[in-house]
């Protein structure tokens, strides 16, 4: 699936991409689009979707990259009008929405996190591109480097569940 | 004996043995027993179609919610950091915040919707904005120092806001808090024409306050002339505009005509508004405005309707006079925010209060009690004619005489005060004395001035206070500082002072506190010790008691509690004080007067 909108406003945009596991309603996605001071541009969030007993048994291991990389991510994505930079995720499944964009994509985590090895250092955060774009590292690192200086990478995130909760409630 | 099984078919085969037979028993011929020949199922497999069941529920595309916000404005607003980075000032320690790297992870300040704004998409609005700590950084803010996290909630609880009290206790930086939220509010676009008007004595305060929170904003004061002000009112390139309330009050009618909208209107000392009908509140909520902030550290100086009359200009007909303190509290909950130094900042430096009970001298005492006596005598005389003045008038006269014997000039207080200064003077240190007369403030200048003392009242000039406060700032000649309530209660930042005097008492706590708090403040050095000299067995202790009794009122309302049973000064506590029964007519009145 190719991104709908490639018009580029004034200005670095960035994207990021999370879902929300909530044991009532199901899987919400939330899509923050900011610009390069960290405030929002647009948002987007998805109804929950749930899984039932016979999907998990027939996608097995593969049900939460289809789940959240096919069914919430390349919807989400589809949904913005701006093309950022990157589209930044902290959820590894997620990185399964990399076929259905052109956009890079990449894996945020906290550098002191277990188990994060891989990619490069910005701030507090360890960022690993998607596969797809492992040999434009260095560039997927220089589009970031203007947002990591003043933005903690992994914080837009925290706003995407504050917002997700809200909608639940609202 | 055995058995087979041949081809399907069973066959039990017997053996005979003859060296086995018995002789008389007869052999019994062998039991065949033949089997059903086996039937051949067909099962039809191969003729079966397979036919798998979708579970199509996965396939189902899941609704998307989308919210777009303007950008175009914010981008304007907010030049890229490069552009807006300063230098930071000589002398001046950089702020925490200041630096290349993103705020450390850790707690943030965010940004939470008021409870009247309903609509998802404008609550996303603010969810979705960064933490200040990050909004700060990102927009390279400079800072004289790095804002306390409770004055990071106070920012918070402004911004998103469009009617807002902040009212803080006096010393907690509510300018600092209200000029930050003005600052990102103008970056973000939010806000193009903001409005400032605080008490004239303040404007200067204001300015300086601007230049040290929000240096790259452009401020023009309104005052001067007519012709000068028609010309600073209609400047349309400037963010912020001050101006003090007697200019708008004089100017109402020019800021009609010449169409002027403001995107945010903050009243300093917004208490100056409590009476709803005066042309002072008239003229305020005049103003075209799109937000309206009130600062006060006194919302509730007498009585509920102080409240009710902020409120007329922060949020009209939000609040009326018929409400219980309990129902008025809850409906101000989202709109007030109050916080104390005992609770938001546990390290600052101690305030320690005496009340230092002050023996008249004898030549004194005689003048006092004369005076009382025959003060009382007429009162009682005038019988139903006497009126609260009249009581006012014995009031402010005996209160004098406890500061100067008006016979013979004698003042066991300014005795008390020589001997107290002496020590401030000794050890360095800076002190602030308050009086409500500025006649008794020229008769301690004049006793006092081997300390150098200095006068700040509203008789002066503004020029004249501001080179006051200068001098007593950065002078080590000028140990003193001697101030009215009403011009020196207010808005003055003095933290550099340790010890405060209240030379005689004001009628309200209210005012007494903001008075303290002139020392008491952030960037307190050290302990402040406030006195409060008492004259024994005089109207002073009466008057004492009474204002105990009023402290707990603004607590009340503001912590949504049941109101004491005391509440306001009424025309009885006033005749109280000499022990004097109220005309019928005044009985049941509260008296507004007492303020």
């Amino acid at each position: 699936m190719q991104h709908r909108e490639t018009a580029r406003p004034d200005g670095l945009t960035f994207g990021f991409l999370t879902v929300v596991d909530s044991p009532t309603h199901g899987v919400f996605g939330g899509y923050l689009v900011v610009d390069e001071l960290g405030r929002p541009v647009e948002f987007h969030c998805t109804t929950p979707v749930k899984v039932s007993r016979a999907q998990q048994i027939l996608y097995g291991p593969t049900l939460h990259g289809h789940l959240h990389g096919r069914q919430i991510g390349a919807t989400l994505l589809a949904e913005g009008t701006t093309q950022p930079e990157i589209v930044l995720t902290d959820v590894e499944s997620m990185l399964q929405v990399r076929p259905h964009t052109s956009l890079p994509v990449a894996l945020v985590q906290r550098a002191d996190a277990d188990g994060a090895a891989a990619g490069f250092v910005i701030g507090a955060a360890r960022v690993r591109p998607h596969d797809a774009d492992a040999s434009g590292e260095a560039a997927v690192r220089d589009r970031l480097a203007a947002l990591g200086a003043a933005v903690d990478l992994c914080e837009p995130f925290e706003r995407i569940r504050a917002a997700i909760d809200e909608a639940q409630r609202h | 004996m055995g058995d087979e099984q041949l081809g399907g078919r069973a066959v039990v085969r017997s053996v005979r043995r003859p060296d086995l037979a018995l002789p008389g028993v007869a052999v019994m011929p062998p039991v065949v027993a033949r089997l059903p020949q086996p039937v051949a199922v067909r099962l039809p497999l191969a003729d079966v179609v397979v036919r798998p069941t979708r579970l199509p529920l996965l396939d189902v595309m899941p609704r998307v919610t989308s919210c777009r916000f303007p950008r175009a404005a914010a981008t304007a607003a907010a030049p890229p950091p490069s552009a807006v980075t300063t230098a930071p000032r000589p002398g001046r320690p950089p702020s925490a915040l200041d630096g290349d790297a993103p705020p450390a992870a850790g707690p943030r300040t965010r940004i939470a919707p008021p409870k009247d704004v309903v609509k998802l998409a404008e609550r996303f609005f603010y969810l979705l904005q960064p933490d200040l700590e990050t909004m700060l950084q990102a927009g390279r803010l400079e800072f004289p120092r790095q804002p306390f996290p409770f004055q990071l909630d106070g920012m918070a609880f402004l911004m998103p806001r469009h009617g807002a009290v902040l009212a803080d206790e006096m010393g907690l930086g509510k300018s600092m808090q209200a000029i930050s939220s003005i600052r990102l509010l103008v970056r973000s676009g939010e806000a193009r024409r903001v409005l400032v008007v605080c008490p004239k004595g303040l404007v200067s305060n204001w300015t300086r306050e601007l230049a040290d929170w929000a240096p790259e904003l452009v401020v023009a004061v309104v005052e001067g002339d007519p012709q000068r002000r028609r010309w600073q009112w209609s400047l349309p390139d400037v963010p912020v505009k001050v101006a003090n309330y007697e200019v708008l009050v004089r100017d109402r009618d020019l800021v009609a005509e010449l169409g002027l909208a403001f995107d945010l209107v903050v009243l300093d000392e917004a208490q100056r508004i409590k009476n709803r009908s005066s042309q002072t509140s008239q003229a305020v909520r005049g103003v075209t405005r799109g937000r309206s902030w009130a600062l006060t550290g006194t919302p509730i100086e007498n009585s509920a309707d102080d409240l009710v009359g902020i409120f007329e200009f922060v949020a009209p007909g939000h609040l009326n006079d018929r409400m219980t303190p309990k129902a008025m509290g809850t409906a101000v909950a989202d709109h007030v925010l109050r916080r104390t130094k005992d609770k938001v900042l546990k390290d600052m430096p101690p305030r320690l209060n005496r009340d230092e009970r002050i023996e008249l001298g004898a030549e004194q005492r005689e003048t006092y009690r004369r005076a009382e006596e025959e003060g009382v005598l007429r009162l009682a005389g005038m019988g139903e004619e006497a009126t609260i003045r009249h009581v006012f008038e014995l009031v402010l006269r005996l209160k004098q005489i406890c500061n100067f014997d008006t016979a013979t000039g004698e003042s066991a207080k300014l005795d008390r005060l020589k001997a107290e200064l002496e020590e401030v003077q000794a050890s360095g240190r800076k002190a602030l004395v308050f009086s409500q007369w500025v006649e008794t403030l020229g008769r301690l200048r004049e006793d006092l001035g081997r300390f150098g003392a200095l006068e700040y009242h509203g008789g002066m000039s503004t020029t004249a206070r501001d080179e006051a406060i200068r001098r007593f700032r950065h002078d080590k000649q000028h140990s003193v500082l001697l101030l009215s309530y009403g011009a020196g209660a207010v808005g003055l930042n003095l933290q550099f002072s340790q010890y405060v005097f209240l030379f005689d008492r004001w009628w309200n706590p209210a005012v007494e506190d903001q008075a303290i708090n002139r020392a008491h403040r952030i960037g307190a050095a050290g302990a402040v010790t406030v006195t409060r000299f008492l004259s024994v067995d005089t109207i002073e202790e009466r008057i004492d008691e009474v204002l105990r009794r009023k402290r707990n009122l603004s607590d009340t309302i503001l912590s949504q509690a049941e109101a004491p049973a005391a509440s306001g000064m009424t025309a009885e506590d006033l005749f109280a004080l000499f022990r004097l029964v109220p005309p019928a007519r005044l009985a049941a009145r509260p008296d507004a007067a007492a303020a």
